[in-house]
């Protein structure tokens, strides 16, 4: 054989082997979840039953009841997760794709959103117990904190009802000659706006703070959203910045303003895109642990209130797959399934939608 | 008259409420370092911060804090996990990219994908109930009898298996992050020009010959991306560490000795801390995790942008 076909050959069989071993790999990754997925389905089925849905917890070590205390307190911390992060989220994501489009500001809050969405949720968890639960002094700082945004979204609200009657209307009845006069006139508005809020927050503040103390629903919610919002943010981001700017520049060309432009081109265009990066962001956070453990905590009783420790799924799995009993170690295996199998339900339908608008 | 048309009403308010929401989510990001360090103040003046780390004493009832053997068994936990985890997700990465066929990309690709979606109680609870009895009693003691067995190296496998250990966390979470590296790795593959692979088979290159020399190197700003990503969050998990771990504040020699990480004494003790210095210990080791992972990340974003800016030009 001469000296070249050897040299081939070689090549041939370390190409054979990598090739194979990279193929052995790929079906370890694929063992490793059929391992797990087939575990879960194997202890998980045997614990479901009715009861586990509507019934509450038996107390510590009598085998029999449920999970409903669970089931309902993880929907509620969702529900409240989705509706404070979905709009912060999706309303800063079209800033920084429209208005900021391109300036520093814009990378800097879409690089930082970015990190974010790695960082480890349980530092998430202490950042909110810092300032939602645990108290300072006699006043709470997250009351004092859900105060001052209620007063400057209600304050906003009033600043600019304010400002279209000043421009709209009274602007028309008398005709203002110089331009300082008008600029003194929205300095006026400004300043009332202003002292509104502030006056807002003065008369809300002993009436709201103190009604909150301690572990309760409202943190646990908060720190769900905190995880959120950079998922939503980066995926709006993401979804506008694939609508061309044609598109844009057609309905400008029609003398829409941009807001109207965002609002009925932008937004529709990119409206599968934003909706399954909502999907997405909930099925990330409703397995989420670490940040509830020392928010929400943990309850054994039903209770819908957010002001007090609210149990969910995920703290009660892990209570009950470390606890003694046999039948907690079966209930924390059948909340995993039920929790599993959403949230891969969720993913595959999310990723089939985003496959179809953007593959297709 | 202003010769420039006014930006209308309605695009004032709303550009000023979406921009005060992106005024917040920085605020936030900033808020959460400053509020960390005010909350772990009253540690850092008593500690300081090279006492702090290099303390390995954890007693509550002393009132004495250091954060040596958590920040030892992130650290041991993270490289070891890793260690397991790249060689297996760069093979699934040049798998999907190069070796499958067709057909078998997608589900492939979904089912890698799927494991990063499974919530992380969930690897938490199978590593408790499942991996951790397969571990004690074949597994670690297999070992044992082998590399246990090498004079130096035997060091590293002493004592009873129990399978909650450091080694079983680290497997339980490499599994955990070979999704992230497979993923980011296989996209940065797939950028790889056509041409340029299509020139190496014509020079006669097999098709590990084209991986290996063309498509690696074209990919390698994009697969360290990846890893150090999965670093970052290897770095930060925590309830598939929790269950598995023990939360034993001692450094160790051997990976079959329950440990602590930071996260672990986090999510064990918070709720538990019943003084002020303990507590504030305990923000203390959550901004030192912060800070980590946000340099970390950082540096995983650094490689993206970069592999990004390189192929828009």
């Amino acid at each position: 054989m001469r000296y070249e076909e050897k040299y081939v050959k070689k090549r041939k069989i370390i190409s054979f082997i990598a090739l194979s071993l990279s193929t052995a790999a790929a079906f370890l990754g694929l063992f490793w979840l059929g391992f797990i997925l087939f575990d879960v389905l194997r202890h998980g089925i045997s614990g479901l039953s009715l009861e586990l849905f509507t019934e509450d917890p038996a107390p510590p070590g009598i085998p029999g009841g449920g999970l409903r205390n669970a089931f309902v307190g993880q929907l509620e911390i969702v529900f409240f997760a989705v509706i404070i992060g979905v709009p912060i989220g999706i309303l800063s994501g079209i800033f920084i794709a429209e208005y900021a489009r391109g300036t520093k500001f814009a990378r800097t809050v879409s690089i930082l959103s970015d990190i974010m969405v790695s960082v480890p949720s349980i530092v998430v968890g202490t950042f909110i117990y810092a300032i939602l639960v645990k108290p300072i002094g006699h006043i709470n700082l997250g009351g004092v904190l859900a105060v001052g945004f209620l007063s400057a979204m209600l304050s906003l609200v009033f600043g600019s009802i304010l400002n279209f009657f000043v421009t709209n209307i009274l602007l028309k009845l008398i005709k203002l000659s110089s331009e300082n006069a008008v600029r003194l006139l929205n300095l006026a508005t400004t300043t009332t706006t202003i002292l509104f809020g502030i006056f807002l927050f003065v008369y809300l503040l002993p009436k709201l703070v103190d009604k909150i103390q301690g572990f309760n629903g409202w943190a646990g919610a908060a720190a769900l959203a905190f995880i959120m919002i950079p998922v939503v943010l980066r995926t709006t981001e993401d979804m506008l910045s694939l609508v061309p700017w044609s598109l844009r520049e057609a309905a400008f060309a029609l003398g829409a303003s941009y807001y109207n432009v965002i609002k009925d081109i932008v937004i529709r265009a990119a409206m599968t895109g934003i909706f399954t990066g909502i999907i997405l962001a909930i099925s990330r956070v409703a397995g989420e642990t670490a940040p509830l453990l020392f928010t929400s905590f943990n309850n054994s009783y039903f209770t819908t209130n957010m002001n007090e420790p609210i149990s969910s799924l995920t703290v009660t799995i892990f209570v009950y797959a470390t606890g003694p009993y046999e039948d907690w170690h079966a209930k924390a295996w059948a909340a995993s399934f039920v929790i599993t199998f959403f949230i891969l339900f969720v993913t595959v339908v999310a990723r089939y939608i985003i496959h179809l608008k953007y593959k297709g | 008259m202003n010769k420039v048309k006014k930006l209308p009403l309605k695009d004032i308010f709303f550009g000023i409420i979406s921009f005060s929401a992106s005024f917040l989510v920085l605020t936030l990001i900033f808020s959460v370092i400053v509020v960390l360090y005010k909350e772990s103040s009253l540690a850092i003046h008593k500690f300081g911060i090279i006492n702090f780390i290099f303390t390995e004493e954890w007693d509550p009832v002393k009132q004495v804090f250091g954060a040596a053997a958590p920040l030892f068994g992130t650290v041991v936990i993270t490289i070891l996990s890793l260690t397991l985890a790249v060689p297996v997700a760069l093979g699934i990465a040049i798998f999907l990219s190069e070796v499958s066929p067709h057909i078998l990309k997608t589900p492939v690709g979904i089912a890698i994908e799927m494991l990063a979606a499974i919530p992380s109680i969930i690897y938490g609870m199978w590593g408790l109930f499942t991996l951790a009895p397969i571990m004690s009693e074949y597994i670690e003691p297999a070992i044992q009898k082998t590399l246990g067995q090498i004079p130096l190296i035997g060091k590293l496998f002493e004592g009873t298996p129990q399978g909650i250990d450091l080694f079983t966390a680290s497997v339980v979470l490499s599994i955990m992050i070979i999704p992230f590296i497979a993923s980011i790795s296989r996209d940065s593959l797939n950028l790889t020009p056509d041409l340029m692979k299509e020139s190496a088979y014509a020079l006669g290159a097999t098709k590990w010959d084209v991986i290996k020399d063309v498509m690696i190197p074209y990919a390698k700003l994009g697969i360290y991306g990846g890893i150090v990503l999965a670093l970052g969050r290897a770095l930060g998990e925590t309830m598939a560490v929790a269950f598995v771990l023990g939360n034993r504040h001692e450094i160790t020699t051997s990976l079959f000795d329950a440990a602590a990480t930071i996260t672990v004494t986090l999510a064990n003790e918070f709720t538990e801390a019943d003084s002020d210095i303990y507590l504030s210990s305990l923000f203390y080791l959550a901004l030192i995790l912060f800070v980590l992972s946000f340099i970390i990340l950082a540096v995983a974003k650094l490689f993206l942008l970069k592999v990004e800016r390189g192929y828009s030009r």
